[in-house]
């Protein structure tokens, strides 16, 4: 890999609810790159952004973000590592009581001490970058979903970050919205020299954005590399995955005991 | 029957953790003082939303609980022709038991459910983890404000609780059933003493609104994020509540008035 | 709403609260500002106090004019010693007068009223009563009236 990782995870092990979701993850994300997270639903791309971000503690391994160790911070270390890290939650998770202005206005409020006019001119900066200038006395509740993202997105954007983590980005997106998204996330990456990550199960726009990406699936990464690697990969399971097949080494079933068990049939076959 | 010792020693120890979280949670809202020119705005919003929005039903509760009592009183009392011990009998009830204790039952389904459920809604739609990746502390931020909200609208809700009632009682006995109004007012006050009943009444009020919101915010930041963890924690939220507030006035009554 | 509207309503909120205790302080517990100290003190010595207690009325001609201290045996007499807080306004109380007890209503609270003597003298603080009459007591009264006393 040409540049130097920004994020570095080394052997992750991560269990939720007695499953063990990650098994010895080992990935480095480069700096000032888009790093596309790829794999089928339920596989932890958003509990790998969670483990990132230290909202999740590994039960070991070490997660390293700009030079410090994510799970050993502590309280405020961590809180003002996250000031350079900016998330796109799935849902946006855009503050209902506030409108769209002040939701992107709000992470200035709070860690910064500019003056009012400042803040008006950053916030619909940010709001202009993601078309929604004119819907900035919009509630929440008054914005499509596509829209609602965008907002979030302009938020996260607000502080101006060194980091930014898209969570499905695309999801339940009509084809323009996912083009404007598509080219914001490229814009963004190259403007302002952003480190991306970005998690998704959509495998031809994350592959045409992405500098570089990695497909997890049953707790470890299956394949790496850049996307005409990924393309050339030899593996079975990489192929599936990128070609949709259901059929394959991949399981598309969540773990479950043997059918006929289930279905009360093992007895009485025999 | 094995089982049912380990089901019992594993509720036991849920309801540990859960003290241990809800008292762990109190700590990391409370811990720090947040910057005035931030929390100030916050709090009067919060007092706003739990305080002034409660005030009608505390009031019309309060009106109709005092006529009660003055219709109520009037009617045993002058069997024994003492009929003018009704004011002294109004703002004893008042200011020493159904002033605190409704109030925070009334508290609780009012104003505490909708804390749970703003709060498990926030978290639902990721609101609380996005702002902890703002690098702002959801604890201090959105919790700390509503405990404190909480804490000191529900003293003044009570206290205008038990004014509204007294005022209601005279409503009923002095005018409309004729009870003379200086003996209404004289049995009254030679009878509350104001550090004994109204102010024990007021540490009560304050004792309540503390374990309410307490509830209230805790059960909000702790449910299961979906509709029916939300739904079954407000439903906690109002039973807990009641409990705790019953629970602890007898104590607090115990402690208080008791002659031990 | 606006924060400044929310602020103000808010602001009239704990200003009602403030008023809600005033009301249950003056108005309810009868505390007034100036009365606090303004009174001076006379004892009654009593046979049988029967359900004073204190803080509990004492009145003239059926007015609130004090409030009872504190009662406490006296170990000499065997009899109960009644300290009275009286309002410093009423300072002419003739020195016969007597210290009564009586009841409100059939069962309603003791008190203790202050029977008017006809002496030109006045008592001052410290005096005690001349004459008291104690707690009617009904079952007494019940038993005398059996016995044929
Ligand atoms: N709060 C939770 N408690 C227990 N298990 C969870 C929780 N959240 C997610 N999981 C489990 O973790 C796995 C990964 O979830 P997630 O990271 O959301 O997947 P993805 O984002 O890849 O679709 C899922 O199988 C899910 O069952
Ligand atoms: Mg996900």
């Amino acid at each position: 890999m040409a540049s130097e990782a920004y994020i570095t995870l080394t052997d992750v092990v991560f269990s939720r609810s007695g499953r063990r979701i990650f098994d010895g993850v080992t990935l480095d994300i480069p700096r000032g790159k888009i790093t596309a997270i790829m794999g089928p639903s339920g596989t932890g791309k958003t509990t790998l952004l969670r483990l990132i971000g230290g909202q999740l503690k590994p039960d070991s391994g070490t997660i390293m973000v700009a030079g410090e160790n994510v799970p050993r911070l502590r309280r405020k270390a961590l809180y003002t590592l996250r000031e350079k890290m900016g998330m796109l939650f799935q849902s946006g998770a855009l503050f209902t009581d506030l409108s769209a202005f002040e939701n992107v206005a709000f992470p200035l409020r709070v860690h910064t001490s500019l003056p009012e006019d400042m803040i008006r001119d950053i916030v619909l900066m940010k709001l202009e970058a993601v078309g929604l200038r004119g819907a900035r006395d919009l509630m929440p509740s008054e914005l499509s979903g596509g829209m609602t993202r965008r907002v979030a997105l302009a938020r996260s954007i607000a502080l101006d970050p060194e980091l930014i983590m898209y969570d499905e980005p695309f999801a339940g997106q009509d084809p323009i919205a996912m083009g404007v998204l598509v080219k914001l996330i490229r814009d963004l990456n190259s403007s302002m020299g952003l480190t991306s990550v970005l998690v998704s199960h959509d495998v031809p726009e994350s592959l045409s954005i992405c500098h570089y990406a990695c497909i997890i699936a049953d707790g470890h990464i299956i394949g790496e590399g850049t996307p005409a690697e990924l393309r050339q990969h030899p593996s079975e399971r990489v192929q599936q995955f990128l070609q949709g097949q259901p059929d394959g080494p991949v399981p598309f079933n969540y773990p479950a005991p043997d059918a006929g068990s289930d279905w009360g049939l093992t007895g009485g076959a025999r | 029957m094995m089982d049912r010792i380990a089901a019992l020693g594993r509720l036991g120890f849920n309801v540990v953790a859960t003290v241990g979280r809800a008292g762990y949670f109190l700590g990391g809202a409370l811990a720090g003082v947040p910057k005035p020119a931030v929390g100030f705005p916050l709090l009067v919003r919060q007092l706003y939303s739990v305080g002034v929005l409660s005030l009608a039903i505390v009031v019309v509760s309060g009106l109709f609980i005092g006529m009660v009592l003055g219709l109520q009183g009037y009617t045993i009392l002058s069997d024994y022709g003492s009929e003018a011990a009704v004011g002294q009998m109004i703002a004893l009830t008042l200011v020493r038991e159904l002033g605190p204790v409704v109030t925070a039952l009334l508290f609780a389904g009012r104003a505490g459910s909708a804390l749970t459920a703003e709060i498990g809604l926030m978290k639902a739609t990721e609101q609380l983890s996005s702002m902890e990746m703002m690098g702002v502390d959801p604890l201090r931020r959105v919790i700390a404000p509503r405990l404190w909200a909480g804490f000191i609208a529900m003293p003044i809700l009570a206290v205008i609780f038990s004014v509204v009632g007294i005022w209601g009682g005279m409503l009923v006995s002095v005018d409309w059933l004729g009870v003379f109004e200086g003996a209404f007012w004289g049995n009254m006050q030679s009878s509350v003493s104001f550090v004994d009943d109204v102010l024990n009444g007021v540490v009560k009020t304050v004792v309540f609104g503390f374990v309410c919101t307490w509830i209230a915010v805790f059960q909000g930041y702790d449910c299961v994020p979906t509709s029916a963890g939300i739904s079954s924690a407000t439903t906690k939220t109002v039973v807990y509540s009641s409990l705790a507030v019953l629970g602890l006035d007898f104590v607090l009554t115990a402690v208080m008035f008791g002659d031990f | 709403m606006a924060q400044r509207t929310t602020e103000i309503i808010t602001g009239l909120f704990m200003i009602a609260g403030l008023a809600a205790v005033l009301v249950l302080a003056l108005q309810v517990s009868g505390l007034s500002p100036k009365s606090a100290g303004d009174t001076y003190t006379l004892y009654a010595n009593f046979n049988d106090v029967g359900g004073i207690a204190p803080r509990g009325k004492v009145a003239m001609a059926g007015v609130k004019v004090g409030s009872v201290r504190s009662v406490t045996l006296d170990k000499e007499t065997f009899q109960a010693r009644v300290e009275l807080a009286i309002d410093a306004d009423v300072d002419n109380i003739p020195a016969d007068s007597s210290a009564v007890i009586r009841t409100s209503g059939i069962l309603g609270d003791q008190y203790i009223d202050i029977s008017i003597g006809g002496d030109m003298e006045s008592l001052s603080p410290g005096d005690s009563f001349y004459s008291t009459q104690s707690a009617m007591n009904l079952e007494r009264l019940i038993t005398n009236f059996a016995s044929g006393k």
